[in-house]
């Protein structure tokens, strides 16, 4: 019997079409739950945020969405061990709800996805991440591979990795580090990096590892068809490449 | 109080007809609503018998123009046919003014004229004309940067993938730059919403839906045919709308919502984007395309603040609303999943669906505002009955001389080539795009000569767009530029993998009321009309964009068309670059050495004639192509154009790199630069190719390096002079 997966909608967020169908593609359970219903969140095993712009990115990426009832019922579930995966948008509301890293009150984000550097703009770049931790350090990521790697698209103006030095050496002495942004082959360095973002990071990892928040989209590159160049002669309307993660998350919810 | 502006466009003898046909002095309202309705941008005065010589029918065609949008037959999945939606617009005069608000209301508009046909939004391209950007503080390149950002602000919001596009810098776009703005969505055949009521909609009602009216936009459609005067800059910019991408991200996904509910009860309605001309236009324009007319109520338009007067409610051009005709009985279930389901109110300030009116049989325009009517005139009269005659001379076209250049110094002249501001690499700009939003992107902006996407969930259908015009045509030849824009336009849907279904054309020109630059348009109407049937190719949906001119002179020609392509099985994409080494490399297509309006004679500084166009050997071309691919012994391929056929290898050369496979290649040919057109392809085996019309030019090597005529380069040398030029515009 596998769990139900909610993929949310805020106002603005963009991607949770395709969020579903990958997590159906992948065996999953999942369906959309828009913000003016949320009390059925209530009764789901498992909640993905997805990609977008939820209330216009005011103040800061994810600040608003962070306080939305929809968040209440997330907020309540992660603390009883309900898996939590957001990705792009999703991570940023993670971090501004203070899940993760979550090493500091909640909706009191003490790290934050901010805007990239060198220069502030939008980037759209096809990326790889790499799995920092051990697999099963997090139960989104434990049926990967250890080093993992999962390609995806960075689309994003607000990437970057920012905290007070305090919280980055929190970050890291916590394994909360969970994928860092990589080359083709593995290799990892600053020029992997699409958004200055600090320690590398793409992904980070809460205490207990049941809250994921993952700034690319895998979900872009995640059937044949998204890279016919990289397919292994399979169908092409088969899910592939950075579809792996939400393989992952599924096992993990079953 | 607000005060409208008195002043409108319209001559004085269309001042005259009106009051003449009225029988009485136009009020204040109707004035302004002639003014919108009866301006170029509305009612194609002056281009709507010209364009009339343009094919628009074929068996592609579900619907052709005179709706919000076209639609091309795309391909059948699961039993259901499918179509492809799209329409193609220019915001030109709003960019130059208001660059990043400007560009960004050119897509969100376009994006409406597509989903109120009843279709998902699925992709935007934005073919762009700025001017010189070399300066750092210049405002041709803030232009150049803000509207860029602007599209991609809004674009990036509302979750619609970039899939293509161009960029060409002239000083003739100086004083007015050109934001042409194209979507496409996908829509079951079944499906099809109209913009015009049907049969039996006597007392539907209208419902108005998204943005609470404000004075933003109050004459926009007659800015739009007026020269831009750089004095008159501040005063232009109150006509200029304001974005609001997160509300149309919702009004999107709510209006999918009533798609389905409509569909599910198989009920008919009309469904319309209020462009130009506010309120007044679209309701006039939706109730008299199906032989009604409308009885409108102003005082119940949702407003943003109170205290605006009649006209600029009624013709007000605030961004973000559409409008519903429906039968009553479903009226507040459409109320309800606008305002409570997706809580348009709590979105935007007053922004919510609401009945302002409803349709009448008796073929008449009223609006009421305050229990008095303030407009009644015939819906016929305001919404299609004018047109404008203007004389035009012929453009004499200067054929330069007709030498050619059989050899030239590559050494010397490829690296600047590639690092010229037409050839070098566009990432800079496009990376600011989401192109892959959706999870649909099959080949993404830049990677090869058209974007593919599979725009249905479970089906192995693919749809491909590209854009094409040359300004360095547009100056020579207006005709010359509009034909190879189709050509151009097709090659390069051909070039990956697809079969061109339909065409749809943006015609940015001069003043009209200037015979020199009207027979400009006059001309390149006569050339999209010949390239188009050439190929059997139908034009779906157009927009013209007139008195597109600065103190100085009219901008180049530019006709600027967009291709749309269907592949029934996406897996049968060609995909970028080069793949092995020791293949054979063909030049397919026309090899003449002529060298008018190319990269090459600008930078040698000489004159020449345009190459010929040949239908024939294009056909030719493609079909060699077509039958390559279909036996799997076409490895890559992309089409020549700016940078002759040179630049067209070293990028199947630099998108191998990308793919991080090192393959060089090695070719003999004097002149690499001419832009005569055809395809550049690596073919694993060309025993079984007709080499009628097909040169041999070389093959790929293992090294990453480039050998042209005896003269070596490296790849990654070149990819650093071609990469780097726009950066500096593009941090």
């Amino acid at each position: 019997m596998s769990g139900r997966i909610a993929v949310l909608v805020f106002p603005g967020t963009n991607s949770e079409d395709e969020t579903v169908r990958v997590l159906r593609d992948c065996g999953g359970d999942a369906e959309l739950v828009h913000w003016s219903v949320p009390e059925p969140l209530a009764g789901y095993d498992a909640y993905v945020l997805s990609g977008g712009f939820a209330h216009e990115d005011r103040i800061r990426a994810g600040a608003v969405a962070a306080h939305e009832r929809m968040m209440d019922y997330v907020i309540e579930g992660a603390g009883r061990g309900k898996l939590v995966f957001g990705i792009c948008n999703g991570a940023q509301i993670l971090l501004e709800a203070g899940l993760v890293p979550g090493t500091g009150p909640l909706r009191k984000p003490t790290a934050a996805f901010t805007h990239n550097a060198p220069a502030p703009h939008f980037v759209c770049r096809h990326v790889y991440v790499k799995l920092a931790i051990a697999p099963a350090r997090c139960a989104v990521t434990a049926s990967l591979p250890s080093d993992a790697l999962v390609p995806a698209w960075a689309a994003h103006a607000e990437g970057r990795l920012a905290a007070p030095p305090a919280h980055l050496r929190e970050i890291a002495a916590g394994d909360h580090l969970a994928f860092v942004y990589a080359h083709a082959d593995g290799t990892v360095d600053d020029a992997a990096v699409p958004n200055g973002s600090a320690l590398r990071c793409a992904g980070l990892v809460n205490r207990a590892g049941n809250v994921l928040a993952l700034m690319p989209h895998a979900e872009r590159d995640a059937w044949n068809f998204n890279h016919l160049e990289r397919s292994d002669g399979g169908d092409v309307l088969a899910p592939s490449g950075g579809s792996t993660i939400f393989r992952s998350f599924v096992e993990a919810v079953s | 109080m607000l005060h409208s502006a008195p002043s409108v466009a319209l001559r004085e003898d269309e001042l005259e007809r009106i009051a003449e046909r009225l029988g009485r002095e136009p009020s204040v309202v109707e004035l302004t609503a002639f003014d919108a309705q009866w301006s170029e941008h509305c009612s194609y005065k002056s281009s709507r018998h010209h364009l009339a010589r343009l094919s628009t029918s074929g068996a592609s065609v579900v619907l052709g123009p005179g709706e919000d949008a076209g639609i091309l037959h795309l391909g059948v999945h699961d039993g259901e046919r499918y179509g492809v939606v799209i329409a193609h617009e220019s915001h030109n005069h709003p960019s130059q003014v208001v660059p990043f608000e400007g560009a960004a209301t050119g897509v969100g508009g376009i994006v409406r004229d597509v989903l109120c046909m009843g279709a998902q939004v699925i992709a935007i391209a934005d073919p762009l004309r700025f001017g010189r950007v070399d300066e750092a503080d210049s405002h041709a390149r803030y232009v150049a940067q803000a509207a860029v950002d602007g599209i991609g602000a809004y674009g990036n919001a509302i979750g619609v993938p970039n899939l293509a596009g161009d960029v060409y810098f002239d000083e003739g776009f100086d004083e007015n730059c050109l934001v042409n703005v194209v979507a496409l969505g996908i829509v079951k055949e079944s499906d099809v919403i109209h913009s015009h009521v049907p049969k039996d909609a006597e007392g539907w009602e209208i419902v108005l839906v998204g943005k609470a009216t404000d004075a933003s936009g109050f004459g926009g459609a007659s800015f739009s045919s007026l020269t831009l005067d750089a004095q008159d800059a501040d005063a232009n910019k109150g006509a200029v709308q304001v974005p609001d991408p997160f509300l149309k991200s919702v009004l999107m996904r709510a209006s999918y919502r009533v798609f389905a509910l409509l569909h599910g009860l198989k009920l008919t309605a009309a469904f319309k984007d209020l462009g130009a001309g506010g309120i007044m236009g679209c309701s006039a324009e939706m109730t008299a395309g199906g032989g009604y007319g409308a009885q409108i109520d102003l005082d119940r338009v949702n407003v943003a603040l109170e205290g605006m007067p009649p006209e600029v409610i009624a013709v007000g051009e605030s961004q973000e609303r559409l409008m519903w005709a429906l039968p009553p009985a479903i009226v507040p279930e459409v109320l309800r999943i606008y305002n409570e389901e997706f809580t348009l109110p709590e979105v935007a300030y007053n922004a919510r669906a609401t009945v302002i009116g409803r349709v009448t049989s008796d073929k008449r325009y009223v609006l009421h505002y305050r229990g008095a009517v303030v407009m009644d005139v015939e819906s016929d009269f305001l919404t299609g009955s004018i047109r404008d005659e203007l004389p035009y001379t012929e453009v004499i076209h200067h054929a330069g001389p007709t030498d050619e250049l059989a050899a030239v110094d590559v050494e010397a002249l490829l690296p600047r080539v590639l690092a010229h501001r037409d050839v070098c690499s566009r990432e800079p700009l496009y990376r600011r795009y989401d192109a892959v939003v959706r999870g649909r992107t099959v080949l993404p902006r830049g990677r090869a000569d058209a974007g593919v996407l599979a725009p249905v969930p479970g089906a192995r259908l693919g749809v491909a767009l590209a854009v094409a015009g040359n300004p360095r045509y547009g100056r020579v030849d207006p005709r010359y530029a509009a034909e190879h824009a189709v050509l151009e336009a097709v090659r390069r849907v051909v070039a990956v993998g697809a079969r061109p279904i339909g065409l749809t054309d943006c015609l940015n020109f001069g003043n009209p009321r200037k015979p020199d630059q009207y027979g400009e348009f006059v001309r390149a109407v006569d050339g999209l009309a010949r390239a188009a049937e050439a190929f059997e190719l139908p034009f779906v949906s157009g927009n013209v964009s007139l008195y597109n001119e600065s103190t100085r002179a009219g901008v180049p020609a530019s006709p600027i068309v967009a291709c749309v392509g269907a592949l029934d099985d996406i897996a049968t994409v060609i995909t970028p670059g080069l793949k092995h080494a020791g293949s054979a490399l063909l030049w397919i297509g026309s090899r003449e050495l002529a060298v008018g309006g190319s990269v090459l004679a600008e930078l040698l500084g000489v004159d020449g004639a345009l190459p010929s166009l040949s239908y024939g050997a294009e056909r030719a071309a493609i079909g060699i192509l077509r039958d390559a691919a279909a036996r799997g012994i076409l490895r890559s391929c992309r089409t020549i154009s700016d940078g002759g056929m040179l630049t067209a290898l070293v990028r199947l050369a630099f998108d191998a790199l990308a793919a991080r496979r090192s393959i060089g290649a090695e070719i003999d040919f004097g002149n690499p630069f001419c832009e005569s057109g055809g395809f550049v392809c690596e073919v694993s085996d060309d025993a079984g190719i007709d080499l009628t019309g097909v040169l041999r030019i070389g093959v790929t090597t293992q090294k990453p390096e480039l050998v042209v005529n005896g003269t070596h380069f490296s790849l990654a040398q070149l990819y650093e002079i071609w990469s780097k030029p726009l950066c500096e515009v593009y941090p």
